[in-house]
């Protein structure tokens, strides 16, 4: 008899084994994410040398680079025959409050370098601020118009942790920002 | 025990004696068969074979010259079988009208003499196309990951992720559409990644089968590519306690690793036995010819454990394996946007490349699987055997960005998947000529994420029915077999809107096969096999979304699609058990209608990092067809020709365009001389051999195929191998070395996801130890 019963045993076993780890059955919704390294927002903000008025442009993706949502993105309308002081401000606003990307890059200056180009006439951008090893960084800038035009302005932020060498070269390290602005000089 | 069962095979084909030529048979009937059995190449006779005439059950041996008669034999058509041991068996039908005087010759069956080298042997199992790694072959792949060892095998390949990531490549198909069994037990991970090597320790496997081609009567119609299987060895079935310590070594990346087993079987309870294996390997970053693959080290440690109870009636088994690694990937791999893939693939080389080391640094990947298995059996009477399996798996993977940890601690991408299967099968003796199996399963599934977003969560139920039978006569073989299988899909996703949508589904698929094997005699085997199988579209190709760093890709998935359906037949000739040549040649092709595939729209998503090209999960149609070929040409004894080669082709069927990642045109020839008995016995089994690997550029991609750069060029590679056993006192000891890439030759595969970034690890040797115990004897 007592035989008889062991094969039983052995697949009851099987099935108290089956229960007891099914018993964690959760019905958990998805948490909303968490990007440690988001960037929302670039803010452009010029401030004209003697009278003139203060412009700003603003390009932000608000649920960043993985969500699908279209970005807003701002036209820069500069003035001709203007010479501007330029502070470029970096946020991640899916935090509460917004992180102050700037900050950081601003303090990890040595690993950080933010380009400008453009393809507006007459336009010149140039850097004005360095980092600790008196290398540029970029956030603060002189942003010189001539005459009239329409064109396109590009920031590209790039993280070179160890590769930021004596040259400054945008096609080194990884690309932390690459936006552009519709700009227009009238 | 082979006596035993050339006895049972004779005493089967005496019961199936088939009607003799009666017209003839009463005319005369004094007629004397006679003649001599010899070894076929040497000429020499063969003492005590046996020879049967089938159609009446007479049997007799040769004398001690090799000679045989039989008098009194009728007029009449016969068939005569002969057996001896350490032969192949040979059976000869002819019309016999006077006396006559027939010589016979037997071929030595090479599966025996060398029991070891099964590889590349004729297949008697099934007619679909197949090819197992095990014995030399095997061993000479110890110290490689799963995806890597498969390789040998021809019509096999490997999707990489830099050098320590490594996934097998069936006919041209790979992730959810290969399915993997690990002791019998489908793995269930995040197998729909291409970055995610199968979560399986190589060194507990004793042998690894690939089944080619649409396969999912069995495990589950999902399997459109194939099947690899992956099994330890089984457990001792004499009572004692052994071991086996494997030390295995490597330039290049500086690997080391160890293995460790114990297995028993008691004296005193013969039906319990049990195994526990371990093993860890620990390796730094590789190398290529000319610069360091920075933060390619990896490391891995693994423990199984198994005990069973095992009765002629009934028996159960319980199993479990731990799983964990820690693999670095190449740190100048991880770019921002498709502006940085652009300057890494000008740049030739890495931007980092850096010193040797063993430190694994962001990003880097840490995954854990657990597999709990038990296993029943019964036996049913004389009717057949019931078995039941009932697993349950825990995978987590967690992916670790290349800068600035969480605050946390967190990985920025944490995954873990639940699974829970259970398969009854119940296996029927033979009725007949048909022998068989029915049976249920079930797989029940939790997927959650923490994080970051790259597949929702999930819950998938799947219970599937299947039958399977045989049918066997004479020299010809007959399988069909059909499965269906329901399939419910929850999903759970967060919107940008933060609310929580929940759509379900249902999936109705159906898989099936027909597959025959014909014994031409003449050392020929024809074989040829249909199959169809479905399989539902997984919750990433569902509901991706979002920016894929390996590729520099927004993609999109489709919560519209479709199940896909493979149409696939192949057909087989097998040449085997000849003195000189040996060989098997296979062509297939597979039709897979609504092929769930990665489209490049031409647009692009605006992004703060840039504008990323947009690709979505579509459906379409597609063929892949091609050619697998081994051969073995012995030009003596000991000295031979091995070749293995492949050829896929695949397209889009509706518009004739090609598909990516396709594996290149590639041939493996090497010759190996076996040395043999060597040092008065103190060395057994001593081979060397050397080899050189051909792989064409792959010509079939386009700018729509690939988007940023076309295929890297073709590549010579040359490798070698040397193995024996050393005899000391009574301990043996099997080493080997196995060295890749000899000429140190810089190149780029294909099927590389790094190959934007880097080349090729260079020169690699593996040098192995094995240590077999027999710790105690009773």
């Amino acid at each position: 008899m007592k035989k008889l019963f062991r094969p039983y045993l052995a697949i009851l076993l099987m099935g108290a084994m089956a229960a007891t780890t099914t018993a964690c059955d959760d019905d958990d919704e998805p948490a909303a994410e968490s990007e440690q390294e988001m960037i929302t927002t670039v803010t452009l903000s010029l401030v004209p040398s003697g009278k003139g008025q203060s412009v700003t442009a603003t390009w932000k993706d608000a649920d960043g680079i993985t969500g699908s949502q279209q970005p807003t993105i701002d036209v820069l309308n500069l003035a001709p025959n203007t010479t501007y002081t330029g502070t470029l401000t970096i946020l991640d606003e899916s935090k509460t409050p917004a992180a102050n990307i700037s900050q950081e890059v601003e303090a990890e200056g040595d690993e950080h370098e933010l380009f400008y180009t453009t393809t507006v006439p007459g336009v010149t951008i140039a850097t004005t601020d360095v980092d600790k090893n008196n290398r540029p960084l970029g956030l603060k800038t002189t942003v010189t118009t001539t005459a009239t035009g329409t064109g396109e302005v590009r920031i590209l932020l790039k993280h070179q942790p160890g590769q930021k060498g004596a040259t400054s070269d945008p096609n080194k390290g990884e690309t932390d920002i690459d936006v552009k602005f519709n700009t227009v000089v009238q | 025990m082979l006596l035993i069962t050339g006895q049972l095979a004779t005493a089967q084909d005496m019961s199936e004696t088939s009607a003799t030529d009666l017209a003839d048979a009463e005319q005369d009937c004094g007629l004397t068969l006679s003649g001599k059995v010899m070894d076929h190449d040497t000429r020499q006779p063969l003492v005590g074979a046996t020879i049967l005439i089938v159609e009446q059950n007479k049997a007799t041996m040769t004398d001690e010259y090799g000679n045989y008669h039989f008098h009194h034999l009728c007029r009449g058509n016969y068939t005569l079988k002969i057996t001896y041991i350490g032969y192949e068996e040979e059976r000869i039908s002819f019309r016999m009208s006077t006396s006559t005087v027939r010589n016979l010759t037997l071929h030595t069956d090479a599966r025996m003499l060398h029991s070891v080298e099964i590889t590349g042997s004729r297949m008697t199992e099934q007619p679909q196309a197949s090819e197992t790694l095990s014995g030399r072959e095997l061993a000479e792949t110890r110290g490689l990951s799963l995806g890597e060892s498969l390789k040998r095998l021809s019509g096999v390949s490997s999707i990489q992720t830099g050098p320590n990531v490594s996934k097998p490549v069936i006919h041209g198909l790979f992730g959810s559409r290969v399915l993997i069994l690990n002791n019998g037990v489908r793995h269930e991970a995040q197998q729909w990644g291409d970055e995610h090597a199968p979560e399986i320790d190589p060194l507990n496997a004793d042998e690894m089968k690939v089944v080619k081609g649409a396969a999912g009567v069995r495990y589950g119609s999902d399997a459109i590519g194939g099947i690899v299987l992956v099994n330890p060895r089984p457990l001792p079935d004499s009572t004692g306690l052994n071991g086996e310590v494997n030390l295995i070594g490597s330039t290049n990346n500086r690997m080391g690793a160890a293995s460790a087993m114990l297995e028993g079987k008691l004296a005193k309870l013969p039906p319990l036995s049990w195994r526990v294996h371990t093993s860890a390997k620990k390796a730094g970053s590789a190398s290529t010819p000319d610069y360091v693959l920075k933060n390619t080290g990896f490391e891995e440690q693994n423990l199984s454990a198994t005990l069973a109870y095992r009765q002629p009636r009934f028996g159960s088994e319980v199993y479990y394996s731990y799983f964990h690694s820690k693999l670095g990937v190449l740190s100048s791999a991880h770019i921002g946007s498709p502006a940085d893939l652009f300057n890494a693939i000008q740049r030739k080389q890495p931007e980092e490349t850096g010193d040797f080391s063993y430190a694994i640094e962001r990003p880097y990947q840490d995954v854990t699987h657990h597999l709990l298995k038990t296993k029943a059996y019964y036996q049913t009477g004389d009717l057949g055997q019931l078995q039941l399996t009932y697993a349950y798996q825990q995978n987590i993977r967690d992916e670790y960005d290349k800068h600035r940890p969480r605050a946390d601690g967190q990985a920025e991408l944490h995954l873990d998947l639940a699974t829970h299967s259970t398969d009854l099968a119940w296996e029927h003796k033979p009725v007949g000529n048909f022998s068989g199996s029915i049976g249920v399963g079930t797989l029940w599934q939790n997927n959650t994420y923490k994080n970051r977003y790259f597949i929702p969560f999930f819950r998938n139920f799947t219970s599937g029915v299947f039958w399977t039978e045989k049918w066997r006569k004479g020299n010809l073989q007959l399988e069909a077999g059909a499965r269906y299988d329901h399939k419910d899909l929850q999903i759970r996703k967060r919107e940008n809107d933060s609310t929580v949508i929940r759509p379900e589904y249902a999936f109705h698929n159906l898989s099936g096969s027909f597959g025959a094997m014909y014994d031409l005699g003449y050392h020929l085997t024809l074989s040829g096999n249909l199959s169809y199988a479905s399989r539902a579209p997984h919750a990433n190709e569902l509901f991706a979304e979002g920016v894929h760093h390996g590729t520099a890709t927004y993609e999109q998935g489709d919560p519209n699609l479709k199940s896909e359906h493979a149409t696939n037949a192949v057909a087989t000739v097998n040449y085997h058990s000849n003195r000189r040549l040996n060989g098997e040649v296979s062509v297939y092709r597979n039709f897979i209608q609504d092929y769930i595939y990665l489209q490049p729209t031409g647009e692009v998503i605006q992004t703060i990092r840039g504008a990323f090209p947009l690709a979505n999960y579509q459906q379409t149609d597609a063929t892949f067809w091609g050619v697998d070929l081994s051969l073995q040409y012995n030009f003596t004894d000991r000295f031979m020709l091995e070749s293995k080669g492949s050829l896929v082709r695949a397209e889009n069927s509706r518009d004739g365009s090609y598909l990516p990642f396709i594996p290149a045109d590639r041939i493996d020839n090497s010759l190996r001389y076996q040395l043999g008995t060597m040092g008065s016995g103190r060395l057994t089994g001593t081979y060397v051999s050397l080899g050189a690997l051909t792989v064409a550029k792959q010509h079939r991609a386009d700018a729509q195929s690939e988007p940023f750069i076309l295929p890297p060029d073709g590549y010579f590679l040359v490798h070698a191998e040397a193995g024996t056993t050393v005899k000391i006192g009574t301990q043996l000891l099997e080493v080997g070395i196995t060295g890749n890439n000899l000429l140190n030759t810089t190149y780029r595969d294909y099927q590389n996801r790094l190959r934007y970034y880097a080349d090729e690890v260079g020169r690699l040797l593996m040098f192995r130890v094995k240590i077999p115990l027999a710790l105690l004897k009773n």
